[in-house]
């Protein structure tokens, strides 16, 4: 699944890289970006987190001139005279306006790098609001955005993956190269989908999904294993040898037959006769009378 | 400085690299030695570093320099060290009839400005650090400018939000790393057990998370798993992050034990401890 989202298919798609402290989500990031270049798009970066030169770090060739950095790392907050792009400016008006200032006739690509920063500095329903804006608005054709799971409250981190089409969660492998990403997809019709795989991500940022491990709530199915194979001797009972197994009486399960043959004594057989003198206890109310044994 | 640390982290007074963040962080134990460390080796390396030193004195720092083979006063003499005494200014925001004759620049004052209202943010603190650092007289004989806070935590408890404090630390990358290639440490002190589902706003474990998310090198020090041990006196992890090449490591970890010394510290591989072997 992790690919198709890299070929990005559907418009209108808003992903959301999730990543924590333990698995950086950037350079997962970075190849949303080489592959949204590959398409000849036109690519528009909200650079908060990171600066020009270690974003584009990577991207090669003339898709160079097709990534436009809007730079809010320098002066997010307006500390200096001239900000090139404030926090404050990340509102629908702005955004069209800047996408629509440089990208001519390609369909755009927005990236947010990051979303935590925005959602540090503006109320989650204002960033929400925005944002559903954007997608409905037509400016940018798909918006993908990094968040940094680990720094909102799950009010604000759901809140804001309910928007998202397809939520991808990083969490770091079992070796040091792969990382494992967690995937929910939300279709048009509603259909939710959802799967796990394993990946690694070489030097010009091109994704290799090495395994999937599908999703969580099927029941993973194990072979049984033969316990009467690779034995020295032999375990197992051929047809004829079964049909006596079966036959066989177990001696203290009690058939009707062997009841009748028990309890009624055949002739030559010793007789019991009993009288209860004035010790016993002869109770006519026995419980245990009833027992049928 | 710390030879063994050098060696550990590729650096040398010669050669450092540039732009880097260092978060130097500890759980229940004291990092800051590791301060002291960086303070003397971007000294030796003979860069202008910008110290603020808000949680203890001016001779406190000196004194463990000298030990470590720095004179603090020289460096502030020369102008290569420039140095905010934190518990001395923030008497004179208190009580303005003090002269304020802590920082050469006079603005020491001003930088400390959060104290009257902790939610004005850091600002004022930024610019005391631009400032001291982007200053062209003399600069030519220095080395990068490096920016070294110790430490972030106690702007927690002094009322500064959360979010003022990773602005301010975003904003010293942006200046000093990033603008004028230098370099930044800062530590940040958690006193609690990492809570994993963390759903408290404020706080010392989100602050560090924050900056763990911006840096690039972090030192994590705490004290051994197993308990107390006379001879080591803990752990730390140093884990490098965003590297450039993108060698298809996300982040390399490696794990040490150290043992602070009267005159420096040693740093060994878990269980080779000399007392061990």
């Amino acid at each position: 699944m992790l690919t198709e989202l890299l070929q990005g298919a559907d418009a209108g798609g808003f992903v959301i890289i999730q990543d924590s402290i333990r698995c950086s989500g950037r350079h997962l990031l970075k190849s949303f970006i080489n592959a949204a270049l590959h398409r000849e798009e036109a690519v528009h970066v909200l650079g908060f987190e990171v600066d020009e030169e270690e974003l584009k770090d990577g991207v090669k060739g003339s898709a160079i001139d097709r990534v436009h950095f809007h730079n809010a790392y320098t002066d997010p907050l307006g500390w200096t005279d001239h900000p090139a792009f404030t926090v404050h400016q990340f509102c629908l008006e702005e955004l069209t306006h800047l996408v629509k200032q440089s990208s001519h006739s390609r369909p755009a690509t927005l990236v947010i790098d990051s979303l935590s920063w925005i959602l540090r500095h503006r109320s989650p329903t204002a960033v929400c609001k925005t944002l559903h804006q954007l997608r409905k608005g037509g400016a940018v054709r798909a918006i993908i955005a990094l968040l940094h799971a680990d720094m909102h409250q799950k009010g604000t981190e759901g809140s804001v993956c309910h928007l998202a089409t397809s939520v991808i969660t990083i969490a770091p492998g079992m070796n040091g190269d792969q990382a494992v990403a967690k995937i929910t997809k939300r279709s048009k019709s509603g259909k939710v989908m959802q799967d796990e795989e394993i990946f690694n991500i070489n030097e010009d940022f091109t994704v290799i999904v090495q395994s999937k491990l599908g999703p969580k709530n099927t029941p993973t199915e194990e072979k049984e294993v033969d316990p009467t194979a690779n034995l020295t001797f032999n375990l197992r009972l051929s047809d004829t040898e079964r049909k006596a197994k079966e036959k066989l009486a177990l001696p203290f399960v009690f058939s009707k037959e062997k009841k009748t043959a028990l309890l009624h004594s055949g002739p030559g057989s010793g007789r019991i006769l009993y009288e209860p003198d004035s010790n016993d206890d002869y109770d006519q109310e026995d419980p245990d009378d009833d027992l049928d044994v | 400085m710390f030879t063994e640390l050098n060696s550990i982290l590729n650096a040398s007074p010669d050669t450092i690299t540039q732009g880097e963040f260092i978060l130097i962080s500890d759980r229940k134990s004291d990092a800051s030695f590791l301060i002291h460390h960086f303070l003397t080796f971007y000294l030796k390396a003979r860069c202008r570093v910008c110290f603020l030193g808000l949680v203890q004195s001016f001779n406190h720092y000196h004194a463990v320099s000298q030990r470590l083979g720095v004179s603090l006063l020289q460096a502030k003499e020369k102008g290569q060290l420039v140095f905010l005494e934190g518990l001395s200014e923030s008497l004179s925001v208190l009580s303005p009839r003090e002269t304020n004759t802590g920082s050469h620049l006079g603005r020491g004052g001003e930088a400390m400005d959060f104290l009257r209202d902790p939610a004005i943010g850091l600002k004022s603190l930024y610019e005391f650090v631009r400032s001291s650092l982007s200053s062209s007289d003399g600069a030519e004989e220095w080395g990068p400018p490096v920016l070294l806070v110790d430490d972030l935590s106690v702007l927690l408890s002094l009322g500064v939000s959360v979010g003022a404090v990773l602005d301010f630390s975003h904003y010293c990358r942006v200046t000093v790393c990033s603008q004028l290639k230098g370099n930044v440490a800062m530590l940040a002190r958690c006193d609690g057990e990492e809570e994993e589902d963390d759903g408290d706003d404020e706080g010392s474990e989100r602050l560090l998370k924050g900056l763990t998310h911006q840096c690039s090198l972090t030192l994590h020090v705490q004290g051994l798993p197993t308990g107390y041990c006379r001879d080591i006196h803990g752990q730390v992890e140093v884990c490098w992050r965003r590297r450039r090449q993108c060698e298809g490591k996300y982040t390399q970890k490696k794990l040490f034990q150290y043992k602070v010394h009267d005159k420096g510290a040693s740093f060994f591989a878990p269980g080779t401890s000399s007392a061990v072997l």
